[in-house]
């Protein structure tokens, strides 16, 4: 068995959904990503304020 | 054992922080593994004698498709939970889940259409499945403009979850379509199949691996957003309490 790379005249149908595919993953994973660092990362300093003015 | 408490895990947010936290890179990890080897399968195997290269497109719309429907299944049964437990992570995993169902099912559309125009010769129609899985598309996309658009977050999260309780209604539709109505669109073509209708068994392992693969990734993006909620919840909290504390 050998790896079939060569799509012949669906190439242009077949690499366009594996692209996609793709492209839309990878989205999905830095936008989810981001999203949670991001909150994290302000609901820890809003807590550091808050330590800080506490007596 | 008492289920609510094997459950809990689930429900009190601070124990599904610490679940979530080793739980979501592990499922990343699994789907990525799936993936790779999914992918190295779906070039190995030889083409279909009818639809050509064109079956490759199979290890990556049968998941989405499929996936897409159990996400808006995972939607109803967490707005039902946010409904009518008042269970406030429901209403988190509920939030959270409608963008990863849309891409899915954006997915599905888009490699459906890409398989279709040298298959059936045309990129789109309006047949039951078709149609039915675009209504899907809508659903989500109406739930999330439903959460977005009012300021009221306690009253968003109560209307969006009536509509995705409702767009239930149309997941045996989707499914079921093929069999109802005479469509372009093919009965079901995976191994469950009827006898003859399904894809030969050499394609059990892409499908199975590729399947895997996006059941995985949507588990590990779902607690990664629901993660992104809590924190999100929690920096409003304490946002106010900056406010209250500065008076």
């Amino acid at each position: 068995m050998s790896f079939d790379f060569d799509a012949g005249k669906y190439a242009v149908y077949l690499w366009p959904a594996f692209a996609i595919s793709a492209v839309a993953f990878a989205w999905l994973i830095a936008d989810s990503v981001a999203g949670a660092r991001r909150w994290k990362r302000q609901a820890e300093r809003q807590q550091a304020e808050l330590d800080e003015l506490k007596p | 054992m008492d289920a609510r408490n094997t459950f809990d895990f689930l429900t009190n947010p601070e124990r599904f922080m610490a679940f979530s936290r080793w739980a979501a890179p592990l499922l990343g990890v699994l789907s990525a593994i799936a993936a790779i080897a999914g992918l190295v399968v779906t070039f190995l195997v030889p083409e279909d004698y009818q639809q050509g290269d064109t079956v490759r497109m199979m290890f990556i719309h049968i998941p989405a498709a499929s996936i897409a429907i159990f996400i808006y299944v995972c939607l109803g049964v967490a707005s039902f939970l946010a409904l009518v437990f008042r269970q406030a992570l429901a209403d988190l995993a509920a939030q959270a889940c409608a963008p990863i169902g849309a891409v899915y099912t954006a997915l599905a559309l888009i490699t459906g259409s890409l398989w279709g125009k040298p298959m059936w010769g045309t990129w789109w129609v309006w047949d039951a499945r078709l149609t039915s899985v675009l209504v899907l598309l809508l659903f989500y996309l109406g739930y999330m403009a439903l959460r977005g658009s009012l300021e009221d977050e306690q009253k968003a999260a109560r209307a969006a979850a009536i509509l995705a309780l409702v767009g239930l209604i149309n997941l045996p539709i989707v499914k079921f379509s093929v069999d109802w109505w005479n469509t372009l669109h093919q009965g079901s073509s995976t191994f469950m199949a009827k006898k003859g209708d399904g894809l030969p068994a050499i394609y059990a392992w892409p499908a199975l691996l590729m399947g895997l693969a996006y059941l995985g990734g949507f588990g590990a993006l779902w607690l990664v957003r629901i993660r992104a909620l809590v924190w999100r919840r929690k920096a409003r909290s304490l946002s106010l309490k900056l406010a209250e504390t500065a008076r």
